[in-house]
């Protein structure tokens, strides 16, 4: 921990919630139905439908999250942009975070957090071009249940080197479901 | 996703949750009323009897 944190920090009230960034991964059933927002990270349970999602921290039962000697709570980033770092981005979108934040230098730790607008994204032209550049329109079906979105070209250059998805769902109807699922809009192409 | 350091900590009370609302067609369906049987009317001894 930097010496810096030994400071203490600017508090702030307000009764407007932050809203960051974040990138999920796809779940949902083996048919392409009753998709769901999943962590990225971990094992983690999916996002709960039309109510908040609450922090608890893992590492510590000690404390409540997030802590701010701790990594934990639900993270969000200030800009889309750093999402491309993350590692199987499916769905992107922006989440509204409230209750104890904690603002960093690129993004937030939250107790509270929901959904406000979301997008499907190739999970390669994000990694490649980012959100601009980035839109889905197959969602395939991988082993282990891996539901990944993809452009047609990156669904053809799968099939060439040996991703073989076991399905190809539309990707407009799965985000539908999803979007409905949570009540939220799309974020805007 | 590496956010860097802490800078501020915001406690925010929002005044409504940033969260839809249940639509109604989520909602359970109201149990239908109970039903009374309807009461007939005795007929006094006085009142004329059908065909009188």
């Amino acid at each position: 921990m930097s010496l810096e944190l030994l400071a203490p920090l600017e508090a702030l009230r307000t009764v407007d919630p932050v809203v960051g960034w974040r990138a999920w991964a796809l779940g949902g059933r083996r048919d392409g139905s009753e998709p769901r927002l999943r962590p990225i990270t971990g094992r983690g349970r999916p996002w709960p439908v039309r109510r908040p999602a609450e922090a608890t921290c893992g590492l510590a039962r000690l404390h409540g999250a997030p802590n701010l000697h701790c990594s934990c709570g639900l993270h969000a980033a200030t800009d889309p942009e750093s999402l491309r770092r993350a590692r199987d981005p499916a769905v992107v979108g922006t989440v509204a975070l409230w209750g104890t934040v904690i603002e960093h230098d690129h993004g937030y730790r939250a107790r509270f957090a929901y959904p406000q607008r979301l997008r499907l994204v190739c999970t390669f032209c994000f990694w490649r071009w980012g959100l601009a550049r980035s839109r889905a329109e197959v969602v395939g079906l991988l082993p282990r249940g891996r539901l990944v979105p993809l452009c047609r070209d990156h669904a053809a250059l799968s099939r060439r080197y040996g991703l073989v998805p076991r399905h190809l769902f539309d990707a407009r109807g799965v985000q539908q479901e999803l979007l409905a699922a949570y009540a939220v809009d799309p974020l805007p192409v | 996703m590496n956010i860097g350091e802490p800078r501020r900590i915001i406690e925010v009370e929002p005044v409504t949750l940033p969260v839809p609302e249940v639509l109604p067609d989520a909602m359970p369906e109201p149990a239908p009323p109970e039903r009374v049987p309807e009461r007939v009317p005795e007929r006094t001894p006085s009142e004329p009897g059908p065909g009188r």
